[in-house]
């Protein structure tokens, strides 16, 4: 069940007017906006620019919960179980449901009946192919898909954006490849996507293939399952904040330490007149702790101010039920949200110093140490390297490594006697030279007209420098800073 | 009392490692001239956050060389370098990185304003950043840094009149700031080789000083 335009009933949003509900990005807007070209996901100031009159209110997702909390229990005396992904959009199980309405069509009618006349219901076979099932029905409108697979051939490989970290340049790959459509990438061998992309790969394609997320049937311990006692029952709002936010951070720690991360949480909350009540939210992508704790206080917000929690919060309980090995290991290897939140800061940086200024390195053979660095642009596949890094090098300038290397050696002037280096200028004064390793003779490439040099390591009071010294000059090549 | 008893004093002074670990929002200034060591000391603070997450060097002269980060201990695949000269955009850089990196160690460059900074600190904290600054010129501002290292001695062992090479070398720093609990003390690093940096144990000279930062 999908409400577009959920941000837009609240109550400070004016009727008849042109408003904008936007976070970082558009939530929703008035139909009159998206005619002027503004779409959902734009930023801010895109959509600012191009609807310049329109009055724009920050999204408020708890007051947005808070309605929400109506519609899920008109559902639930419909169809048990419902689970909300985020204030606007629901799922729930219907096999059962379906049984006991006879079929779909009148299951579809009769919750339609119940909710306001914006929804749009999608019924397919899991939650991807139902939620664009939803989209896909049209204002106030139903779709149910019969041939999941078939329903979701037919969509672009961008409807994927958003199914998880990285996801983004995974689908210019597809698109590269010539795979546009989910059809497409569904009829690929799976075996042939896992060696190709790996976990993220299999996942876009399970989707593809209607198959949605692999539940891993792997026990929950019941010690995961976080609970909070409150001998004063809560009732300031801030009060209860504090206690969503610590409870589902002591869940993620626990969590963390198995190495496990939930999709699925049930908040459960038993009010100081006895009333327990309990709400499941669902997410495609792992919770983090700030997703976490962000439902869980919108859950109980709207709880607490829809008078529904009498007296007060007296125990609050977290338990995860869906958990899985993705995205949440900080402790252990990789984390699949720190990876994306750091590929978007350095795209970012891309964005202000140029793609030549993000780089990362690989380390390749060579005798100096600017040759043992093979370059590439952050986000470029490693390339074939120009220098066996096994091989021997005999010669190679020995380690440690100078922490400074000039891209281009500098020359450098320093004071010899009879072969011995005895001072070295550093900016406007001379130093001393305290001792010296060297000379290493390097032969140079007789067939490019290189000459042969001479390596020395100089240490001085200041610091400690790879010089070459080559046809009477000598050059800086690293500074063992 | 006796030789243990003054030994285990000592140990409760000593930071030992924990110096040389970045802590969560938690700036460390790195102040010193080329040459100190303080480049390879930056890396060794990137080598923890690496075996976690991306980690990103910003460059601000183009000379640093990932040879001596990995072997500082830093992750291959997972160290950054970034490069940006000018001192105008540097702290917009700077503070995009904070944004999605979870430990940068930045050159400064010369001409960043005292309050841009201040802000990206401010940034660093509320992002929780692990980040090392390593100004060019002079030092951060009062109340910037965590904890301040500057550098004031540096001796090489190895070389000896054109025989043998560098193999390792003792750093002597001034450690002061909150993480000194505002006092100031000097401190010895010592590194053999590729081996990562370790602060000497026991050779702490403890000396008055004002709280700073």
């Amino acid at each position: 069940m999908w409400f577009p335009d959920w941000s837009l009933g609240r109550p400070d949003a004016p009727q008849g007017e042109s408003v904008l509900v936007v976070d970082q990005r558009v939530v929703a807007a008035t139909s009159d906006l998206f005619e002027a070209g503004v779409r959902r996901g734009m930023p801010r100031r895109e959509a600012e620019g191009l609807a310049p009159g329109s009055l724009v209110l920050v999204r408020d997702p708890g007051e947005e919960a808070r309605r929400f909390e109506a519609v899920v229990l008109a559902i639930e005396e419909i169809v048990p179980r419902v689970e909300v992904a985020e204030p606007g959009l629901a799922f729930v199980p219907v096999k059962g449901a379906v049984s006991y309405y006879g079929d779909e069509d009148s299951l579809v009618e009769t919750v339609a009946g119940k909710l306001d006349g914006t929804v749009r219901l999608g019924l397919a076979d899991g939650p991807f192919a139902a939620s664009w099932a939803a989209r896909m029905a049209g204002p106030g409108g139903h779709l149910i898909v019969a041939d999941t697979r078939g329903f979701l051939a037919g969509l672009d490989v961008s409807v994927l954006m958003g199914e998880g970290g990285g996801v983004e340049s995974l689908i210019d790959t597809f698109r590269w490849l010539g795979v546009t459509t989910l059809g497409a990438l569904a009829d690929l061998p799976r075996q042939a996507i896992v060696s190709r992309f790996g976990d993220l790969g299999i996942g876009m394609h399970r989707l593809a293939n209607g198959e949605d997320r692999k539940v891993h049937p792997r026990p929950i311990p019941p010690e995961l399952a976080v609970e909070a006692r409150f001998e004063e029952p809560l009732e300031i709002m801030d009060q209860v904040a504090f206690a969503a936010r610590s409870l589902a951070a002591r869940l993620m720690v626990g969590l963390h330490r198995e190495g496990v991360s939930p999709h699925r949480v049930t908040v459960e909350v038993e009010a100081a007149d006895g009333t327990v009540r309990s709400r499941v939210w669902r997410s495609s992508d792992p919770f983090t702790e700030q997703a976490l704790a962000d439902r869980v206080w919108w859950q109980l917000r709207a709880w607490v101010e829809s008078d529904m929690a009498g007296g007060g919060v007296v125990r609050l309980r977290i338990d995860p039920t869906d958990i899985s090995g993705d995205g949440r290991q900080l402790d252990l290897f990789d984390d699949a949200t720190a990876r994306m939140e750091a590929e978007r800061a350095l795209a970012r940086a891309q964005a202000l110093v140029g793609p030549d200024a993000v780089l990362q390195a690989a380390v390749q053979g060579g005798r100096m140490p600017s040759e043992r660095v093979a370059w590439r642009r952050w986000g470029d596949e490693e390339g074939v390297l120009e220098r066996d890094p096994s091989a021997p090098w005999p010669g190679a300038t020995p380690s440690p490594a100078p922490a400074l290397v000039p891209p281009e050696p500098r020359v450098i002037e320093v004071e010899w006697d009879g072969g011995i280096p005895t001072r070295v200028r550093l900016g406007s004064r001379w130093e001393p030279v305290l001792t010296w390793g060297g000379p290493w003779r390097l032969h140079g490439r007789w067939w490019r007209d290189e000459g042969a040099s001479d390596r020395y390591q100089l240490v001085t009071s200041a610091g400690a420098f790879l010089c070459v010294y080559r046809e009477g000059r000598t050059y800086l090549a690293g500074v063992y800073d | 009392m006796d030789r243990w008893d003054l030994s285990n004093k000592i140990e409760r002074f000593v930071p030992g490692e924990d110096l040389l670990t970045l802590q969560p929002g938690r700036i460390v200034e790195l102040e010193g001239p080329p040459g100190f060591g303080l480049t390879r000391l930056g890396y060794r603070m990137l080598a923890d956050p690496s075996r976690q997450a991306h980690v990103v060097a910003l460059d601000v002269r183009g000379w640093m060389s990932p040879l001596a980060a990995w072997e500082a201990g830093v992750d291959h695949d997972r160290l950054v370098v970034v490069r940006c000269g000018d001192p105008r955009l540097w702290a917009q850089v700077a503070a995009a990185l904070c944004e999605g990196v979870r430990a940068v160690f930045a050159e400064v460059p010369a001409g960043v304003k005292d309050a841009d900074i201040r802000k990206l600190a401010a940034l660093a904290r509320a992002r929780s950043v692990r980040m090392a600054l390593r100004p060019l010129k002079g030092g951060l501002a009062t109340g910037v840094s965590y904890l301040r290292l500057r550098s004031v001695e540096i001796a090489w062992r190895g070389p000896e009149a054109g025989h043998g090479r560098l193999a390792g070398r003792r750093l002597v720093l001034e450690a002061s700031g909150k993480g000194m609990a505002g006092m100031t003390r000097l401190i010895e690093v010592e590194e053999e080789g590729e081996d990562a940096v370790r602060v000497v144990p026991g050779l702490v000279v403890g000396e008055a000083g004002r709280a700073a930062g």
